[in-house]
């Protein structure tokens, strides 16, 4: 009898949805619905179709016959060994060093994978306190190491010069005005940073100079907590919020497991304490307020969405429940005039909250976010003075930090003309995102030297211009957000000789000569026919040469260490940073005066009403503030929220994008400030956005060289009038005539629109634990019953651990949703490990992305669905992320379909995918439920997708132009490909492996040591680790050996959350997902959870 | 009667008699130059740019595989020596051995302008194959199964297809190419060279019990009498004669290191 699949899915509470067409049933999305491929987006109608179909074949007549003939002789390769062999290097195995990435706010500890001296693939480094698990941008940033288009040369007005010309000018320079007159003259712009050994530089630098000048600057930077710090516990301290000890987290505004982390371990630190099991670390609670989703907000367990510019009001409401319920009177004082513009409904929102983290007092912590001024900040301060949390959840750290002036200083220096050297250093790039610079600079006249990795508007307005090296090219340091001081080394020369940030230093104080260090080593012309006899005398061993930033980073070691110890330093190497070394905390005690007035500083924002918007600008979840523009992997990965790529658009609440009269994303709008030029942006629309607010993530519309980033997106940095401006108030916003193409992911890949998202309350979870097994269609799916034997076995006496397979390892994946932020560094680890292609924004609007792991993000709104949208629900949905990838299913549909054997079943329970075998029917993608299928449509990797081709006069995407396209593997991003992953060419479908090559790895490696002794073939547990699980910062994803029982993850399979997705249809996946659990405080009014008059209660509200 | 079909049908049967022949030897040709293994390199014998003669330097002087190849045993490459290792025998500040053979002029050359000696590879695995020798060299199999005899090799050449059909001849029956592991690198090793007793004595020292061993040898009758080593290799020698033979090896081997060659596609392609 034919199994009826469809039976009708069950009504919960909650309808789960992932794009607004999702939501409201359009027939476009329905129509969507069940292709794996849309050929909607293939762009071409019946003729045109024909016509290239009958170009194709004759082209492809001609290519076979060409192949065909090639093809009958094997090309010639070569061997080239080393002729002096390099330590530790062994061909074709990995060597793998640890490092940091120096950041703004520190350094994140990493381990770096090196074949044969070329860094390929990064991960956090697990020695470290921080546990390892990388952030997108960290993970990313391998790629900007191998970036074609950077800076290859020192260059003076445009013309390439050779690198003594440079130093010849700095020694002019230092002869005639420097050695002077102290140092006259000379400007230095740097980036905030934590390299001791930088810092050293420059005090050097104003010991030998007094009279030079130093600024520091980035564009989005929380100017507000550094003053309102600075002005209440003093200079040279930090805030470090401490995640691991809070119960309850308020969070205004602040995005502090996204764009607005400052930490390298603060994910994980909050994170770990997500688990809803007992006897873990109780679960925190998180409340959160802000004008836009964010990821920050998607995890949060109450989520209000309200206009940026009122958070000082908010914070001031907080202020003053908290004052109360402390009997703090002077808090509740210097509030109450801010507080006074709240209305009912927030303060009724905050009530409880502020009741809530009273109750954990001690144990509580409030967050503001960067763009919120020192008002805020200062009463968050006193906020958490009063909740007893500086010290505990909060702490004041002592930090050593170079006396430095702002950007703003520099602005007013230049104008006033007492600049003649200006030399920026920054990472960022002044002259496109600091207003003004660009004006004062020219007015000023100075001669400017700008060290950039590529090609940027400063640079292209500089005087000179010196490559930099990127960090995994040079010498450095940093400290980690605790203070840890790690190390930074070289894995490779420069690429492109470029110098770091202290090698110029070094080279300002005449300590360093920059540029290649040549060898010079005489070769005799050797005649191969006459015997050489004793003419090749043995070479005097050359003189060690001493890199000067080596040297000056291991006297900074000594400086810390308390002595050098050759030892001490070579351990410090190998892990990658110093134990033992942290900031020492500092005593803070907040001042209420002091709050008081700079509280009562609060400049008054006028709230948005209707029609008079407020501009929210923010770091972007791709470029950040617009350094990652030429980054095609972070370009590529979907935003978290509105998952568009590689453009950047105007974020609206969907009722006022109803209102507009825009009809989809896409639409353009005007977005007009006083006194600025107009700006026009496509929009798209945001569930869960605040009214009377529009967001526009910064970093985008630059003119840059390369590809990748020349002229993505728009420009929003144009908007600001005031450095340091993150929120624009009384903005017109009117729709614009014309639409824009985004390429948006969200509705690739769906799941036949089944969501498959588990979730519950943790007052649920604690009465029911195993709630996510019987949800949905498995409620009442009567249990599969196979006619085939299959190859899944079923546990007895004969065989515990239930496989039927004959092999000891049996491979599996739990990922816990209660854990994952949805923030996309498992697919830009996949990416970089598993040598996945770019396809370009338009192979990504056709719905062609390749990314293995797809992020689901799922709103989620009360069930019953109109035929038009419901703006009320729309307002404020909840959001769940869920990455999925290839399940491994252990009766798996793609196997059955497969015409040539190309996708078939392992003994240790892999799908494993020969792509030599594969011929492109693309059935196995079809088949396939979970849509976690790719198609090479294109040879993404030969051809560049990024660039426009001319045939015949028309211009068209290289990919189209077929054989007259240009057709060359760019051989620098090469270097970065993982040898041990075959580099998929068109035609093919791929898919995760489950990183076989490292499970092969660490088999092989398991079988070498164990030669003859049976007893040891097995690979010890969890001794493999997946890329995506590496770089996981939350520790969501577990992998491992389920038929071993020492395995971590047989305790996550073992979880009452634990459910499989699709189960009723019987493919036995081998991942599996633990339901998302919410911490939900019952005393708060969001409707959300209570349905008032029904009788479904908040147990089962989801 | 109507003459239903036109003269010229006549000529048919002809005409596709003779296409069919046509095709037929097209066929056959083109068998034969892909499925031969002409087309898998059996013989290839490039002429490398330093005439380095495995014959003399193996076969004759008895260097170890290990001692350029080295390290076979620890990565998935075998590596093609540095020049420096060369030097080691023949620089003129070390070995001096030959040092002023015209032969070795490239290797002098290359010692003091760092240019490596580009040498033109004679075993080929496809990009999507993923090869590992350490497994093999470290698991039972000798280099002599995939490259020949190449101490009696002047000029290196391919000595077997390598084509995925013979990789899977191997892993099917991987018995057939099992050997003691201090005799992987014993280019000239036959079994019948063991002594029978030590063999398996070296096996229970490892762990082997008797019992195993004997049900190795012959699991269809129950086999009592296997109380000692004595017994065992009286049931050994007549279940294969008096000689060590290589079935014998390697299904013992196969048994006791629990060798499993796994015919999984994710083994060689990734």
């Amino acid at each position: 009898m034919k199994r009826i699949w469809h039976h009708p899915e069950v009504k919960t509470e909650r309808r789960y949805w992932r794009s607004l067409g999702e939501y409201s049933k359009t027939p476009e999305f329905a129509e969507k619905l069940g292709r794996e491929f849309d050929p909607a987006l293939s762009g071409m109608d019946g003729e045109s179709r024909e016509n290239s179909r009958r170009d194709f074949m004759k082209v492809m007549g001609g290519v076979a016959a060409m192949a065909g003939l090639a093809s009958c002789r094997r090309p010639l390769e070569k061997i080239l060994p080393f002729t002096k062999h390099v330590e530790w290097v062994i061909p074709g195995k990995a060597l793998l060093y640890a490092t940091a990435m120096p950041r703004p706010w520190g350094a994140t500890p990493m381990v770096v994978t090196t074949f044969e001296g070329r860094p390929t693939h990064l991960q956090g480094n697990p020695l470290h306190a921080s546990g390892g698990g990388l952030d997108i941008f960290a993970q990313a940033s391998v790629l900007d190491l191998y970036n074609p288009d950077r800076v290859k040369e020192v260059s003076r007005k445009g013309d390439s010069v050779s690198w003594s010309a440079f130093q010849k000018e700095l020694r002019g320079w230092n002869e005639k005005s420097w050695a002077k007159e102290a140092g006259a003259g000379l400007a230095i712009l740097v980036s905030p940073g934590t390299s001791p050994s930088r810092a050293a530089l420059l005090n050097d630098l104003l010991k030998a100079y007094p009279k030079a000048s130093l600024y520091s600057y980035a564009p989005i930077q929380s100017k507000g907590e550094a003053s309102a710090v600075k002005a209440i516990l003093g200079d040279g301290v930090k805030l470090l919020p401490k995640y691991s000890a809070a119960d309850r987290v308020f969070s205004l505004d602040c995005d502090f497991v996204g764009v607005d982390a400052a930490s390298e371990s603060g994910v994980r630190d909050f994170m770990k304490r997500r688990a809803p099991e007992k006897g873990s670390d109780e679960m925190n609670r998180l409340y959160i307020l802000e004008n836009r989703y964010t990821l920050t907000g998607g995890i949060a367990d109450h989520r209000k969405p309200i206009a940026a510019s009122l958070i000082p009001v908010a914070a001031a409401v907080l202020a003053e429940e908290v004052g109360k319920l402390v009997g703090d009177s002077a808090l509740q004082q210097m509030a109450a005039s801010l507080a006074a513009a709240a209305d009912d409904k927030l303060r009724k929102w905050i009530a409880p909250a502020a009741a809530d983290l009273f109750g954990s007092k001690g144990k509580s912590l409030v967050l503001a976010g960067a763009r919120h001024s020192e008002a805020v900040h200062a009463l968050v301060l006193a906020i958490n003075q009063a909740l007893g949390a500086i010290g505990s959840t909060v702490l004041v750290l002592k930090v050593d930090s170079p006396v430095t002036g702002e950007i703003t200083e520099l602005v007013a220096d230049l104008k006033a003309k007492k600049v003649k050297q200006l030399f920026v250093l920054a990472e960022t790039d002044p002259i496109y995102d600091a207003p003004g610079f660009a004006e004062a600079l020219k007015e000023s006249g100075a001669v400017s030297v700008t060290l950039a990795m590529r090609q940027n508007h400063t640079s292209r307005q500089s005087t000179w211009v010196v490559p930099a090296a990127h960090y995994l090219e040079s010498w450095g340091d940093a400290r980690t957000s605790l203070g840890a001081y790690s190390i930074v080394q070289p894995m490779i020369q420069p690429l492109f000789g470029g110098v770091s940030e202290n090698d110029l230093l070094l080279a300002l104080l005449s300590r360093k000569q920059l540029g290649p260090i040549e060898i010079k080593v005489a070769v005799a012309p050797v005649d191969p026919k006459a015997p050489p006899a004793a003419a090749v005398a043995p070479a005097a061993p050359l003189p060690v040469l001493s890199d000067p930033s080596y040297e000056l980073v291991k006297q900074t070691f000594t400086k810390i260490a308390g002595g050098w110890d050759e030892e001490k330093w070579n351990l410090a190497l190998r892990d990658g940073f110093l134990p033992g070394t942290a900031y020492e905390p500092a005593t803070g005690t907040v001042d209420a005066a002091l709050v008081q007035t700079l509280v009562a500083k609060a400049i008054k924002l006028s709230p948005p009403s209707k029609g008079v918007f407020e501009v929210v600008l923010t770091a972007d979840s791709s470029v950040l503030d617009g350094r990652y523009i030429d980054n095609a992997w972070l370009q590529e990965a979907p935003d978290p929220i509105t998952k568009l790529t590689w453009d950047n658009a105007a974020w609206l609440n969907p009722r006022q994008f109803n209102e507009l009269g825009l009809k989809a994303d896409g639409d353009k709008i005007k977005v007009t400030l006083a006194g600025k030029e107009p700006l026009v942006i496509p929009a798209i629309a945001c569930p869960g956005h605040a009214s009377d607010s529009v967001t526009i993530p910064l970093g985008y519309g630059q003119t840059v060289t390369s590809d990748v980033g020349n002229l993505r997106g728009f420009d929003a940095y144009a908007l600001r009038s005031d450095i340091g401006e993150l929120m624009l108030a009384d903005a017109k916003i009117e729709k614009a005539e014309g639409t824009y193409l985004l390429a948006i992911t969200q509705e690739n890949y769906t799941m036949e629109g089944r969501a498959q998202v588990r979730e519950g309350t943790k007052e649920r979870f604690d009465l029911k634990p195993d709630f996510a097994l019987t949800e949905g269609m498995d409620s009442h799916a009567p249990p599969v019953l196979s006619l085939y034997k299959g190859r899944t076995g079923k546990k007895s006496a004969e065989n515990p651990t239930g496989f039927d397979y004959e092999n000891e390892h049996q491979w599996g994946m739990v990922i816990d949703l209660s854990k994952c932020i949805g923030c996309s560094a498992c697919i830009v680890a996949c990416q970089s490990e598993n040598n996945i292609a770019v396809v370009g924004k338009d192979q990504v609007a056709k719905g062609r992305v390749m990314q293995w792991i797809r992020m689901d993000r799922y709103f989620s709104t009360p069930d019953g669905v109109a035929d038009s949208p419901s703006f009320d629900d729309l307002d404020n949905p909840e959001m769940v992320n869920q990455p999925v990838a290839c399940q491994q299913c252990e009766s798996a549909p793609c196997e059955a379909v497969c015409p040539v054997n190309a996708t078939v079943h392992t003994e240790e329970g892999l799908n494993s995918m020969a792509y030599n075998r594969c011929i492109g029917t693309r059935y196995c993608a079809n088949n396939c439920p979970y849509t976690a299928r790719r198609f090479n449509f294109f040879d993404y990797n030969k051809r560049n997708p990024l660039i426009d081709t001319e045939v015949a006069g028309v211009s068209m995407n290289n990919l189209y132009a077929g054989p007259l396209g240009e057709k060359k593997p760019q051989e620098v991003v090469q270097l970065q490909k993982n040898p041990n992953v075959t580099v998929r060419m068109r035609g093919v479908i791929e898919k995760c492996t489950y990183c076989v090559q490292r499970i092969e790895e660490a088999k092989i490696n398991q079988r070498r040591v164990a030669r003859d002794d049976a007893s040891k073939l097995r690979v010890l547990a969890d001794g493999v680790k997946t890329a995506c699980q590496a770089s996981c910062p939350s520790e969501a994803i577990m992998f491992g050996d389920l038929a071993n029982d020492k395995s971590t993850i047989n305790s996550w399979k073992a979880s009452p959350r634990n459910y499989q997705v699709l189960k009723y249809i019987g493919t036995e996946p081998r991942t599996s997902y633990l339901a998302r659990i919410r911490n939900v405080n019952p005393k708060m009014p969001d409707d959300r959870t209570v349905k008032t008059g029904e009788a479904s209660s908040r147990l089962n509200a989801f | 009667m109507g003459n239903y079909f036109p003269r010229w049908t006549n000529w048919v049967p002809l005409k596709i008699a003779i296409c069919l022949g046509f095709t037929v030897v097209g066929v056959v040709a083109a068998a034969n130059y892909y499925f031969t293994p002409k087309y898998t390199r059996v013989g290839y014998e490039p002429t490398q740019p330093v005439p380095f003669s495995h014959k003399m330097h193996v076969g004759e002087i008895g260097l170890d595989c290990r001692y350029c190849h080295s390290f076979v045993e620890v990565a998935g490459h075998s590596n093609v020596p540095t020049n420096q290792t060369c030097y080691n025998c023949h620089g003129p500040d070390r070995g001096q051995i030959k040092k002023e053979s015209a032969k070795l002029a490239l290797v002098r050359e290359a010692n003091v302008s760092g240019e490596p000696i580009k040498w033109t590879k004679v075993h080929k695995a496809p990009d999507y194959v993923y090869f590992n020798h350490s497994v093999h060299v470290n698991r039972g199999v000798s280099c002599v199964s995939c490259h020949g005899q190449v101490n009696e090799m002047e000029v290196v050449k391919q000595a077997e297809s390598q084509s995925m059909g013979w990789c899977l001849d191997c892993h099917r029956n991987p018995e057939n190419n099992l050997r003691p592991l201090d005799q992987i690198t014993n280019l000239n090793y036959k079994p019948e060279q063991l002594s029978r007793e030590e063999f398996y004595r070296n096996l229970m020292t490892r762990g082997a019990s008797l019992q195993s061993l004997g049900e190795e040898i012959s699991s269809s009758k129950p086999n009592k009498n296997v109380a000692n080593l004595e017994a065992l290799v009286e049931l050994a020698k007549n279940t294969y004669g008096p000689k060590v033979t290589q079935l014998e090896v390697g299904k013992q081997l196969k048994a006791n290191w629990k060798i499993h060659a796994t015919e999984d596609c994710s083994a060689c392609h990734r």
